[in-house]
């Protein structure tokens, strides 16, 4: 299956995916609608991508009591809106941080790789971002110990 | 001859068991329900009530569905008696019905407070169906709701009454509301919060009685003030429905939580006979204790695994992780593991002009409990609850991170990516496969 493989020392934190992303999800431009985000590392002088590995188990689809979270064509677990109560119970079995709630409609929503066609690839000037045919993994985690580094061995300091 | 597998309880546990076995085996095997309801979601009850959802769409099977899937039915039936020695389980109408393995799900029930007039019309507990249509029927805008319990359950409602114009006051006997799902600077949050949004708060409070008088219902209390309601809803605790058991020779604990003996296989002290959800008695992730945990998420992969186990797999459990969330009036509040531990390193912080509180337990460099409160409407909420849930469920090594973590418990991001924490949780599978969509499978071969 293909997957959002992340690069985030590609990435400039311009955003754009967060933009993208909001406006196929929830039609406006707002990235606080993303369902990716975009992390700042080194006080904002580096930064991350971070979204749904669509990961083996599907924490969110096994844990949803009404059967709302389901496997769509392009592989993702995807919410299935009409079945959503709202309940929030896929937003603490997730144990990576992906699944968001939208107040304005009180559903859960997470990626769903746009069916096929994720936009935050298509934004995404540099390639921090791309669509491919791999095994999902931990696509940030080398970068952000890293990054993080120097921020703790001050603060050990 | 195929294996018949016996399922008892027809909630979450005994769905996902069904569901887990026809994955397995496509349906090769006989499966018989017995259920006293309707298969429906509890979970989802306080949406039907708030009038967001229809009743149809709390039910989480159909007959159509089961017929599917195969599987023969005895709903509206209970358990009366079960011959484990003969595999037999006598039904509370005589039918007796044969099994090569059984499955005990039958769950917890309301157990209302035993105060003299308990039992009075307008006074409802909030766990069934027949429950909830109940407390609709009594619940209209103006009418006046008294709920007795500030829990978990309590909260879970607490939206839905409100949104049916109904004026709500929570009495809790209990110095401090959700008792049992958070610490006190976090109660404190979510009382002032509450207060704020309208809703009466009474703690300390202890229910003597309840009368008629004039058409409505009079609570008195030891000190204070009686209370007038046209509605009582009491969320005073639940019970598991166990008693018929007495006698099978199934092995059940007899400390206060009870619950059934259960192996890592989820497998009581007879070895044809499993346990799930509310009933059984199974191992927590984080202290590798015996315990029930009443709750959904461990209905859910209990059922998931002993399906797997019945259909042939060898799936043994890690452990289920305690964990809460409830929204009231749009503040989130959640709670993950051993959050109430005098023996871990605790670590707190409370934002109370944004009525934000963490706070974060360590057993060495690992987190072994967590409690995360916050407005719903702060996006950065919602990804901390699961990033919190993934530190406690990994037990991944923070040991580098815990001295930042002490001065900023809000920052958990830099350190869940930085631990690779996702790393170390996609290869875990509950099953040890990849999940499938919950519409599958939608039919099965027949024999």
């Amino acid at each position: 299956m293909r997957v959002l493989a992340l690069h985030p020392e590609k990435c400039t934190g311009c955003l754009r995916c967060e933009l993208a992303c909001s406006y196929m999800q929830t039609g406006a431009f707002q990235p606080s609608k993303s369902v990716i985000r975009v992390s700042p590392f080194e006080s904002y002088t580096s930064y991350a991508p971070y979204t749904c590995t669509q990961c083996a188990e599907g924490w969110c689809m096994t844990a949803c009591p009404v059967g709302a979270i389901r496997i769509n064509a392009a592989g993702a677990k995807d919410v299935v809106d009409d079945t959503c109560v709202g309940c929030k119970l896929c937003t603490i079995a997730c144990p990576y941080g992906t699944m968001f709630y939208d107040g304005d409609t009180a559903k859960a929503y997470k990626c769903n790789l746009c069916d096929g066609a994720p936009a935050c690839a298509e934004a995404c000037p540099t390639q921090a971002i791309t669509f491919e045919e791999v095994s999902t993994a931990d696509w940030i985690g080398d970068f952000a110990a890293q990054r993080t580094a120097y921020v703790l061995a001050r603060e050990m300091a | 001859m195929a294996t018949r597998h016996l399922i008892i309880g027809g909630g979450t546990a005994g769905l996902n068991a069904i569901r887990t076995i026809r994955e397995e085996d496509g349906g090769s095997s006989e499966i018989t329900l017995v259920s006293a309801e309707r298969p429906y979601s509890r979970m989802v009850l306080p949406y039907y009530l708030g009038k967001s959802i229809a009743e149809s769409h709390v039910f989480t099977a159909t007959p159509a569905s089961l017929a599917a899937w195969t599987v023969k039915t005895h709903i509206g039936r209970r358990a009366a008696q079960l011959d484990a020695r003969n595999r037999v389980l006598t039904l509370d109408d005589g039918v007796k019905v044969e099994y090569d393995d059984c499955l005990i799900a039958t769950g917890s029930r309301a157990a209302k407070q035993p105060v003299p007039g308990a039992d009075g019309p307008g006074i409802h507990c909030f766990w069934t169906l027949d429950e909830a249509r109940a407390v609709i029927a009594g619940v209209t805008p103006g009418s006046r709701v008294v709920m007795v319990g500030a829990g978990f359950i309590a909260f879970t409602i607490l939206n839905a009454i409100l949104s049916r114009g109904a004026k709500l006051t929570i009495v809790e006997v209990a110095p401090r509301i959700l008792p049992r799902m958070v610490d006190e600077a976090c109660a404190g949050v979510v009382q002032r919060w509450l207060e704020q949004h309208g809703v009466g708060l009474r703690t300390g409070a202890t229910l003597t009685k309840i009368a008629e008088a004039r058409g409505k219902r009079k609570l008195h209390f030891k000190k204070g003030a009686p209370l007038l309601a046209d509605v009582v809803i009491m969320a005073t605790g639940i019970r598991t429905n166990l008693e018929w058991l007495r006698g099978s020779g199934i092995e059940t604990a007899d400390d206060g939580q009870g619950g059934i003996v259960v192996d890592d296989h989820l497998r009581s002290s007879v070895k044809t006979v499993y346990a799930a959800g509310d009933v059984a008695r199974g191992r927590n992730l984080v202290t590798g204790a015996a315990e029930v945990h009443a709750i959904e998420p461990t209905a859910q992969e209990h059922g998931r695994v002993v399906g797997a186990n019945m259909a042939g797999r060898d799936v043994a459990y890690r452990g289920s992780l305690l964990m809460n969330i409830v929204e009231v009036c749009h503040l989130d509040v959640a709670s993950f593991g051993q959050w109430d531990d005098p023996k871990a390193d605790v670590y707190t912080a409370l934002r109370s002009g944004q009525s934000q509180y963490r706070k974060l337990l360590f057993h060495g460099g690992r987190l072994t409990g967590a409690m995360i409160c916050g407005p719903a409407n702060d996006i950065w909420t919602t990804n901390d609850v699961g990033m919190l849930k993934g530190l406690v469920y990994s037990g991944v090594d923070l040991a580098a991170w815990k001295a930042h973590l002490k001065q900023n418990p809000f920052d958990i991001k830099p350190a869940f990516m930085a631990t690779r924490t996702t790393g170390r949780l996609l290869p875990q599978t509950v099953l040890g496969r990849p999940s499938n969509s919950p519409e599958l499978p939608q039919t099965v071969t027949a024999k």
